[in-house]
């Protein structure tokens, strides 16, 4: 039986990029790429976070463990991650993850002395690694921005003291994946949609009156059609807005116009939305994600004639090696 | 929240009745009752003296710090109390009063003990702090007091419901036949509440019953001592006042008249006359024609049961008999006449069927019992009992001691001494913290026991909950009539319909409507009233409005032409029943008002005339302790503007008051609306109020989230830091609710948010979501979602433990020789703060210093736990002895956790989720924080559950909160502009504001697998809903063994998750195990994991008690090493003397206990063996 080769080049365009914020069009694949794409963003892509810490004094308000859970959640910049060991299999330090290699160092000392409420924040926070910090999220093009400015200035608050309450500690950022802790997933949020093909039956909606019209456009919460001036046509503003709701088609049922108008889902193309938590750059978190990706196939693949993967696999194994 | 004074004011409001009749008791009450102990007299026969010892001039002082020093007067805060274990307490004095013969008396001051204070009661000192205050007080910001500390427990008085005082009501019971032959089960019970000169109350009560008997007469029914006894009432009738049988005849035939009779209203029949000449007859058959001839006879019958009075003429204690047991409530004799009149009348009527009886348990005919009014009957009883013990003390020592000099006051309170006066305070104190009442009268209340509750913080609307709770009555608990139990339209306004539990307790224990108050000795300005100037000018405007007043020899009439006017249960007077209309509405009107005397929570019961409905009559009440709550008056014309009428449950049936939700409610065009509900909601509870659109719920889920936010681990405390409860659940991070009530705000309810706004997908996803089990997304959880902790403190105090003798040996020390416990315990003896302790670690360790040793204390349980704080008392002299270490033990959510909406929908977490795999938007990228089935909805009807999803993400996408008070859109206001098109529905508006933001209408969402990336076949219900934690935890809950520790006799497993047990694999699971035919299982569960057992049996006698192991001597040589041979078992069997035919069985351990046990009682067990078929 002659094996036939399935392999497609899926494109990327990529429409806007910012640090934290990415949106691009994935095409020529399907379904299973864009949601193994995205899984392997929110859950696989390594980060750091702390994930150790060590309370020297702590006479705040809130308990060891809420502090030590809120350190957790503060994205640490991780474009060190890729290249960092996790602690588990780290040989220089025997496991114990206090090492170099697979981790930094955090030291906080925070004492409030004067009648002011003080906020100890992501700021306060000092790193042992200039490239491990906690994520600065001041805008630097907002500088004349007064209010914004102060606000984000400050970073992320862990916990407020009064008078005479103090916070010392020190905590062991690592290396982690999303799929252990939430923390360490770089991922704020990502999702894809398919690209949807719009087509009005021009004839149809030609029978329709202007008010009819105008109250089937409204049908759709969001900006989809919109009417002509000149012409008094009804036009597609924006495919993509379309939720597939499906609320337009049942207007037009109700209406008693069936077939007025014909949506479908490109089955292999997508519009990514990829939003970061700014511990890696959107753009950096996607390239990471396909490198991921490559490295699990890679597994699979080298593992494919061996015993072990029929056992593991099963059919699929023999699927895998083009059977 | 910054707040400034007076911020939680509808807070104080809910708790306004506990501290109000405690503050009553301190300023008045206490002097009133102690005025009205009658002195003991002692009479000393030597000197020929009498000394009477009698009580005044009462003063309970603010809490202090060590009462034993002078020098150091400190305050005595609450908090020091709770975290030092000890009671809120101050001190009570009061003078007794010793008087010779005529002599002028002799004060002495007494300490009468540490008397239990009420928090934010006037004695205490967080009564004036603001919020800010308060939190430097170490409290709650918003503390409202109502309770007591009780060694460092706080605890709630529980408010009962107890018969309306001074109300005479017709009753039928089946008991009253079995008083005496010749009785019939009707009678008309009064319970009066004892009253002194110029209106003055101690609050004790005397339950009076007229009996109606077959023969036509009635006999009056009342207690004394604990005992009934009967008089005829002719007997009492005459005695009370000089009359004649020609008066009381024409009293009591005044009620019929041939011309009304079957007419509307007439109360009367023509056998009043027969029944008025039997009762006379009864009289003169007992040869009594006069009123001294009554009171003879009276005298001489109780002369032997009243005491103080054993040698007085019968005379006076026949008066004595009357005034102090014979309807209390009214000191004139002639008033106690015309009311045992009106009472007959009502009796005959009652028993001639033209009127109803009243229903003892409706609230129509119910007050309401403080803490402050049963303190006082207690402690009354208390002080008595101490005079009479003082009085038989001195007694004792005259007859016994001739050198006891009866003249020195000196002398006399040394012996009064042997019987402590602080017991008194110790007395009241026990009464609080176990809610038993220790009396032998009974105090004419119902119960023993239950009088108060310990005032949980699990959650503040529990703790709240608490002070507005109003329970029947415990003798009510265990009948097994539900009659009581049933939710009656009285009811209406004043007891919540939603807000009480589901089971045992159902129906039972109620809760006051949010709007429901309880009326109070002060008025609205915090003056005490004085009801002697209260009731005479209602006497004045009721004269000035027609009424005839009654007089001595008066004979009034009767209804249908005149109705009865009873104030606070004295005969009045009359007034014409066409007048009786007007009459109301005016008083109504002065009711109002805030110029006229008449008090704005007067009750004016007006039963109307009625062919065998209510006894008709104007019953006017003004005294406390009465429920109450405000209605709007709509026949007052607006522009006088005070339109808020104070009603009252009692006169609230025969008024016409329409609820804006019901429109006119089916009335008639003949009695119109006179009065208007303020708000529809006014009917509910505080925490049924809090449900968002409770009114598009199915009714029992509104019961279910009752019960279940009172059961939500939430933010209980913020001065956590200063408490040291047993038991505190505490959740991390509440989130305010985005949909919300009206009432959320007024109660403050921010301060002490109970859940968390989860994002909630309606949908079928994994089948882990099955039977009400939920999916919660992992990463929520990972990032802080339903974290929480339970706090537990242990409490440690030197000076409990142990013997007497060490105990002043023994302190906080660590051993300096063991050093395996130094990681865990500082050099003080006591934990690091902040050390993780795991089960069976040493957390503390106390040294004692005679013997030299030092005994660690070891953490029980099974599983970690965190020092969360320790404190220390810093009072005792050398080192401490009493410590309270706060554990930490954090709860954040596992498998098997409860959760609930405000909806009564309560699940189990099935499983944490990955957040990869749940489902996901395409548009927005969210994930659900939490799924349920949708097969939750169709039975449950919770509809408000959608509405509160719908409204939530509509508020959360505008940035703001939304309205949800139920029943709202009834009260909206018309606007006169719009025109009258059909107003949009709820879901329409909720609806419009998604469209806005370009979401579905109907809150559904288009959502893709998580899994495969695909499209869901259905668009999905999703939206953020409030959730609440139960506190139900597998981790608390959680019990497993495959072998532990066993009963000693049986060797069967123990029960009980705290010691390692094992759970009882009963009869039915060993049945539904012998239908299945596992033979194996079941042999496994209930022998070889029970007391599996191998016994030596003797084949020959058939014994397995006589068997013996008898061991070997015989030495086993090791042979090169190898391990040496076992010696073969040798077992003998004593009865037979031979180790032949013994045999070896498996058998239950408890066969072999059984065999002992029979061999006990004589019995021989024999066991025939053999093997095989």
């Amino acid at each position: 039986m002659e094996s036939v080769s399935y392999q497609r080049f899926p494109k990327i365009k990529i429409r806007e990029m910012k640090d934290d914020y990415l949106k691009f069009e994935l095409r020529e694949t399907d379904a299973s790429m864009a949601n193994a794409l995205r899984r392997v963003m929110i859950a696989e892509v390594p980060t750091i976070a702390i994930d150790l810490v060590e309370i020297e004094v702590n006479s705040s308000v809130l308990n060891d463990e809420f502090i030590a859970h809120r350190l957790g959640l503060i994205p640490l910049t991780s474009e060190r991650a890729m290249g960092m060991r996790f602690s588990r299999d780290c040989d220089a330090c025997d496991g114990d993850g206090q090492c170099e290699y697979c981790s930094v160092e955090f030291h906080l000392r925070a004492k409030c002395i004067t009648d002011q409420t003080l906020d100890v924040t992501s700021k306060d926070l000092y790193s042992s690694d200039h490239a491990v910090t906690p994520v600065d999220f001041s805008d630097p093009s907002d500088d004349n921005d007064p209010f914004e400015h102060t606000e984000t200035q400050r970073g992320i608050i862990i916990v407020k003291l009064r008078r005479g309450q103090e916070l010392r500690l020190r905590a062991i950022a690592r290396k982690g994946i999303g799929k252990d802790h939430a923390k360490w997933s770089p991922a704020a949020t990502v999702t894809f949609m398919y690209e949807p093909e719009i087509h009005i039956n021009e004839d149809l909606m030609e029978t329709l009156t202007l008010e009819e019209k105008l109250s089937w456009i409204e049908s759709s919460p969001t900006k989809v059609f919109d009417i002509d001036k000149v012409t008094q046509q009804v036009v597609v503003v924006d495919p993509e807005a379309y939720t597939y709701d499906d609320e337009v088609i049942k207007k037009a049922e109700a209406m008693g116009k069936r077939g007025l108008i014909d949506i479908r889902a490109k089955e292999d193309s997508f519009i990514f939305t990829v939003e970061s938590t700014g511990a890696i750059k959107a753009s950096q978190l996607v390239l990471n994600a396909i490198e991921i990706l490559k490295q699990k196939l890679d597994a699979v693949r080298l593992s494919d004639d061996t015993v072990e993967a029929d056992d593991q696999f099963g059919e699929l194994g023999v699927h895998m090696r083009g059977g | 929240m910054a707040k400034k004074g007076g911020e939680f004011k509808e807070l104080e409001e809910l708790v306004r009745h506990h501290i109000d009749s405690f503050d009553y008791m301190v300023d008045r009450g206490l002097e009133i009752m102690l005025d009205n102990i009658k002195p003991v007299r002692i009479y000393d026969p030597h000197t020929d003296t009498s000394l009477s010892l009698y009580l005044s001039n009462p003063r309970i002082n603010a809490p202090i710090k060590d009462v034993r020093s002078r020098t150091n007067r400190k305050r005595l805060l609450p908090f020091e109390c709770r975290q030092a274990k000890v009671s809120y307490t101050g001190k009570f004095e009061a003078d007794v009063c010793f008087q010779y013969d005529g002599r002028p008396a002799i004060r002495e001051k007494y300490n009468f003990g540490q008397f239990p204070i009420m928090l934010k009661s006037k004695l205490c000192y967080l009564r004036s702090a603001d919020p800010q205050q308060l939190v430097s007080l170490k409290e709650e910001a918003s503390e409202v007091g109502g309770y007591f500390i009780l060694n460092g427990i706080e605890r709630v008085f529980r408010c009962l419901i107890m018969p309306k005082q001074n109300y005479p009501m017709s009753m039928t019971r089946g008991s009253y036949r079995e008083r005496r032959e010749g009785h019939t089960d009707k009678a008309v019970v009064i319970r009066c509440v004892r009253e002194y000169q110029s209106s003055l109350t101690d609050h004790s009560s005397v339950t009076v019953r007229l009996y109606y008997l077959r023969n036509g007469s009635a006999r009056v029914g009342f207690w004394v001592r604990g005992r009934e006894y009967l008089l005829p009432v002719g007997i009492v009738l005459k005695a009370l006042v000089e009359t004649t049988d020609r008066e009381i005849y024409e009293n009591l035939t005044s009620y019929y008249d041939e011309k009304y009779e079957k007419l509307k209203g007439a109360v009367g029949s023509q056998l009043l006359g027969e029944r008025a000449k039997i009762i006379l007859d009864e009289v003169r058959a007992a040869s009594l024609f006069t009123q001294d001839d009554c009171l003879q006879h009276i005298g001489e019958h109780f002369q032997p049961v009243v005491d103080e009075l054993e040698n007085k003429t019968p005379y006076t204690v026949a008066h004595a008999v009357l005034k102090d047991y014979m309807f209390v409530h009214l000191p004139n004799f002639h008033d106690k006449f015309s009311l045992m009149i009106f009472m007959l009348q009502k009796l005959f009527s009652f028993v001639d069927q033209t009127s109803a009886p009243d229903n003892p348990d409706s609230l129509q005919n119910q007050d309401i019992l403080l803490p402050g009014h049963l303190m006082t009957i207690y402690l009354k009883e208390k002080l008595e009992e101490w005079l009479r013990k003082a009085k038989s003390l001195v007694q004792d020592e005259l007859t016994k001691n001739n050198t006891f000099n009866f003249l020195a006051v000196g002398d006399v309170r040394k012996v009064m001494d042997k019987n402590s006066p602080v017991t008194i305070s110790t007395a009241v104190e026990s009464m609080l913290r176990s809610g038993r009442l220790a009396t032998q009268t009974g105090l004419d209340l119902q119960q023993r026991a239950g009088y108060t509750v310990q005032a949980e913080r699990l959650n503040y609307l529990r703790f709240l909950s608490f002070f507005r709770a109003v329970h029947r009555g415990a003798s009510f608990a265990g009948g097994r009539t539900t009659s009581v139990r049933k939710l009656l339209p009285e009811s209406w306004g004043f007891l919540c319909p939603v807000h009480t539990p589901d089971g045992e307790p159902c129906g039972l224990l109620n809760h006051m409507t949010c709007f429901c108050r309880v009326t109070s000795y002060f008025d609205s300005q915090g003056v005490v009233k004085d009801f002697f100037d209260i009731r005479k000018s209602i006497l004045g405007v009721l004269t000035s409005l027609g009424m005839i007043a009654s007089l001595p020899k008066l004979v009034q009439a009767g209804p249908p032409k005149a109705l009865s006017v009873l104030l606070d249960g004295r005969v009045i007077g009359s007034l014409p029943s066409s007048e009786i209309e007007k009459v109301v509405a005016h008083l109504r009107r002065l009711k109002v008002s805030t110029t006229s005397a008449i008090p704005d929570d007067m009750e004016v019961g007006y039963v109307p005339l009625s062919i065998g409905g209510a006894y008709p009559g104007l019953y006017i009440s003004t005294y406390p302790s009465r429920f109450i709550r405000p209605v709007r008056n709509i026949s007052i014309p607006c522009e006088e503007r005070q339109d808020i009428e104070l009603i009252g449950p009692f006169e609230q049936v025969f008024m016409e008051i329409k609820c804006p939700d019901g429109g006119n409610g089916g009335r008639s065009n003949a009695f119109p609306a006179t009065h208007e509900e303020l708000h529809p909601t006014n009917m509910l509870s505080v925490v049924a109020n809090l449900t968002p659109w409770s009114d598009h719920n199915q009714s029992p889920r509104n019961m279910y989230q009752c019960q279940m936010a009172k059961q939500t681990m939430a933010f209980s405390l913020q001065s956590l830091r200063f408490r040291a409860d047993q038991k505190i659940y505490h959740l991390q991070t509440p989130q305010t609710p985005i949909v919300r009530t009206g009432a959320y705000m007024k109660y403050s309810i921010d301060e002490h948010p109970t859940g968390t706004n989860a994002i909630v997908a309606v949908l079928a996803y994994t089948g882990y979501d099955m039977e009400d089990a939920m999916i919660l997304n992992k990463s929520s959880v990972d990032r802080g979602m339903f974290h929480g902790q339970i706090y537990q403190t242990e409490t440690i105090d030197l000076s409990d433990e142990g013997s007497r003798s060490d105990r002043s040996h023994r302190r906080f020390r660590r051993s300096n020789t063991d050093r395996s416990s130094h990681s865990l315990i500082d050099s003080d003896g006591l934990p690091y703060v902040g050390q993780i302790i795991n089960p069976n670690e040493a957390y503390c360790s106390i040294y004692n210093d005679i013997t030299n040793t030092s005994k660690p204390k070891y953490r029980k349980g099974s599983e970690p736990a965190i020092v969360d704080y320790v404190a220390v008392d810093t009072k005792s002299k050398k080192h401490l002895q009493k410590v309270n270490i706060r554990f930490r033990h954090p709860r954040n959510p596992i498998i098997g956790d409860k959760f609930s909406s405000r909806h009564g929908q309560k699940g189990v977490c099935s499983q944490l989720w990955p957040d990869i795999d749940m489902p996901f938007s395409g548009v927005t990228g969210m994930r659900p924080d939490l799924i349920i089935n949708p097969h939750a909805f169709p039975s449950r009807m919770t509809i408000a559950m959608l509405l509160e999803s719908l409204a939530a993400k509509g508020g959360s996408l505008n940035g703001n909160f939304v309205d949800a008070t139920p029943f709202a859109s009834t009260v909206k206001a018309p606007n006169a502009g719009e025109a009258k098109s059909e107003p949009e529905s709820l879901v329409d508006e909720l609806g419009k504001m998604l469209k806005s933001k370009g979401f579905n209408h109907h809150g559904v969402e288009v959502l893709y697998s998580g899994v495969y990336g695909t499209e869901l076949t259905c668009e999905i219900f999703i939206g953020p809903v409030y959730y609440q934690r139960l506190r139900h935890m597998v981790s608390d809950k959680f019990q497993v063994r495959s072998t532990g520790p066993v009963d000693q006799i049986t060797r069967q497993p123990i029960k009980g998750r705290k010691r390692g047990g094992g759970i009882r694999f009963g009869e039915m699971e060993r049945d539904s195990m012998l239908a299945h035919g596992a033979a194996y299982l079941l042999h496994d569960r209930l022998h070889t994991c029970s007391d599996y057992h191998i016994a030596d049996v003797c084949s020959i006698c058939g014994s397995i008690l006589t068997t013996h192991y008898q061991p070997q001597r015989r030495i086993v040589r090791d042979i090169g090493g190898l391990p040496p041979v076992k010696a073969p078992k040798k077992v003998v069997c004593h009865a037979c003397q031979t180790s032949k035919g013994i045999e070896t069985v498996a058998m239950p351990y408890v066969f072999r206990y059984l065999a002992a046990e029979l061999a006990a009682m004589n019995i021989k067990m024999t066991l025939h063996l053999n093997d095989g078929a």
